[in-house]
């Protein structure tokens, strides 16, 4: 549903933030990109829908053109993302009137924004928060306001860069939880993280290094691949004791490398069995 | 802070079902007339009108002491200012301070006008949506040219809107610059005009980059600056025209002592 052929992307210093980028989403699909620091990733994020409009090459989102003025707003009907810092993504004054500002835009009446606003105060458990000024939430709900104000724009495929690096690991969980619950909704998840671990759950990932993507391919064979660290990537550190134990002939499913019970569940089952 | 927002108080009152729009001209209306009313029957009788308002809208006493609290030096500091420096009949004297009965008058009447006017105000904005004053206030805005200042009432409002949100933003990064500064042996007392250069330049940066993120959130969310809808549906009813009308009543009322 999104495709990128030969994406290149310079901001005014002239140097390509990402070059070269070819990438195809298909819907339903869940997908991390990782990458160190300033390797391009909030930049191809900005391409998703249109925010920045690729220097060379072309974004393709459901057949539109993001270079098409005509069609952008359709476009950011399709594809939402929410950034990193929540206090800079809130609009409103209440947690309400943030999350009816995307409909707003968008003209729908009165009766559907409020139908919208309604439905995703209960799918994301904010309905106390209604009236309360975002800023007085904390970090993780603030996160989860920002998801919610992409949410009422009804968008088919959202893109979540680094949403969790300024929250304590417990709230990072819960917005977690939520984007695992969107993509069981068969929403098209693009998830932008430095930490590895929480892409357990992908699909497919793309790593990216210095505007290129360097990697790519199924989540079990990117996260155990060793060239990871060469590029500042630790890799999760039970996926790493899993293909470290691999050598030595004992074998735990990528299944169970998703938490620690598991993983000793898992160890324990083998010790029975000899 | 944990709570609503303002001192927006959600209910089902008569005067929270009122458009937005009522209320608006409303309190504009009540704040001409509490400065039209000289006498005091008719200052007490606004205060009789305040308490019937506030009893129908349900709202609790606090949102009213909220309101006033405040501004409570400010009147003190008027009544006291009136009744030393008014001249008229002197009451008694200490020192070189010779209150007057005007003074007592004046300044009861001018701290009384404020609390009014602080009350009334309160009202409305506990009773009301704080977005849905905006939407009001973009309504009304509509029908002027605003073309000619190079905006619409709908940008108008989401910069209304959006300079409420954003300036605590700006304050706490000015704190929180002030703290990275001063934790790196910057010291604020002694050269203001060194301390001033330390702060601005990272705060620019900082509020610029602020700036940015909002602007890109608001794009991607759809925002374009021209006509949108809002989640309020603002339509005049029979009971906004009635209290209207009631009110003008009132006012002719009020204006004939
Ligand atoms: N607004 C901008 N103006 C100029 N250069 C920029 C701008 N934003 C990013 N860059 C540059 O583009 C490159 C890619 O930055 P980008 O923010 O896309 O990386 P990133 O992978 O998201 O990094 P991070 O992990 O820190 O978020 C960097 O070299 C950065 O300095
Ligand atoms: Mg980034």
């Amino acid at each position: 549903m999104i495709r990128l052929e030969n994406v290149s992307y310079s901001y005014s210093d002239g140097k390509p933030a990402i070059r070269d980028i070819y990438i195809e989403i298909r819907k339903g699909e869940y997908i991390g990109i990782i990458g160190r620091n300033g390797s391009g990733k909030s930049t191809l994020a900005l391409h998703f829908n249109g925010l920045l409009k690729p220097g060379k090459g072309k974004v393709m989102v459901k057949g539109m053109d993001t270079r098409d003025i005509s069609m952008l707003q359709e476009i950011r009907k399709i594809v939402g993302i929410v950034f990193q810092n929540p206090e800079t993504q809130f609009i409103g004054r209440t947690v309400e009137e943030d999350l009816a500002f995307g409909p707003e835009n968008l003209c729908l009446p009165p009766e559907e924004i409020r139908r919208r606003v309604e439905r995703v105060l209960a799918e994301i458990g904010l309905e106390n928060y209604r009236y309360h000024s975002p800023k007085t939430l904390s970090g993780g709900q603030g996160q989860c306001v920002a998801l919610a104000g992409t949410l009422t724009m009804e968008p088919e495929c959202l893109v979540f860069d680094e949403v969790s690096s300024m929250l304590d690991p417990d709230s990072g969980k819960l917005v977690l939880k939520h984007v695992k619950k969107l993509h069981e909704k068969e929403k098209t998840i693009i998830y932008i993280t430095h930490n590895l671990e929480e892409l357990h759950d992908a699909d497919r990932i793309i790593v990216m290094d210095r505007g290129r993507i360097v990697l790519e391919g199924k989540t079990e064979n990117v996260l155990s691949n060793p060239f990871l660290l060469d590029l500042g990537l630790t890799p999760p550190p039970l996926m790493d004791l899993a293909e470290r134990l691999k050598k030595h002939g004992v074998m735990i499913p990528w299944e169970k490398t998703s938490s620690p019970s598991n993983f000793a569940e898992e160890i324990c089952q083998l010790f029975l069995k000899t | 802070m944990q709570g609503p927002v303002f001192s927006f108080v959600p209910g089902d009152s008569f005067l929270h079902t009122l458009d937005p729009r009522t209320k608006l001209a409303a309190v504009m209306l009540l704040g001409i007339l509490t400065f039209r009313t000289e006498s005091f029957f008719g200052i007490v009788t606004l205060f009789v009108f305040f308490f019937a308002l506030a009893s129908i809208s349900g709202l609790p006493a606090r949102v009213f002491l909220r309101a006033v609290r405040p501004m409570i030096l400010f009147i003190i500091f008027i009544f006291f200012a009136q009744l030393f420096f008014t001249k008229g009949h002197v009451l008694t004297s200490f020192w070189i301070l010779n209150p007057s009965l005007e003074g007592l008058q004046n300044g009861l009447r001018l701290s009384a006008r404020f609390i009014l006017l602080l009350l009334f105000a309160a009202l409305m904005t506990a009773s009301t949506d704080p977005s849905a004053i905006t939407s009001g206030i973009e309504r009304m805005l509509r029908p002027l040219p605003l073309r000619w200042l190079g905006v619409n009432s709908f940008e108008l409002a989401t910069m209304m809107n959006l300079s409420i949100s954003f300036l605590p933003i700006l304050f706490e990064r000015a704190e929180r610059t002030k703290v990275a500064q001063a934790s790196r042996g910057m010291y604020f007392g002694k050269n203001p005009l060194r301390s001033v250069s330390a702060l601005a330049i990272p705060l620019i940066k900082g509020v610029i980059r602020d700036a940015e993120e909002l602007a890109l959130a608001m794009e991607s969310r759809g925002y374009q600056g021209t006509r949108r809808t809002s989640i309020h549906e603002l339509r005049m009813q029979r009971r906004d025209w009635i209290s209207l009308f009631a009110l003008i009543l009132f006012a002719d009322f009020m204006l004939r002592f």
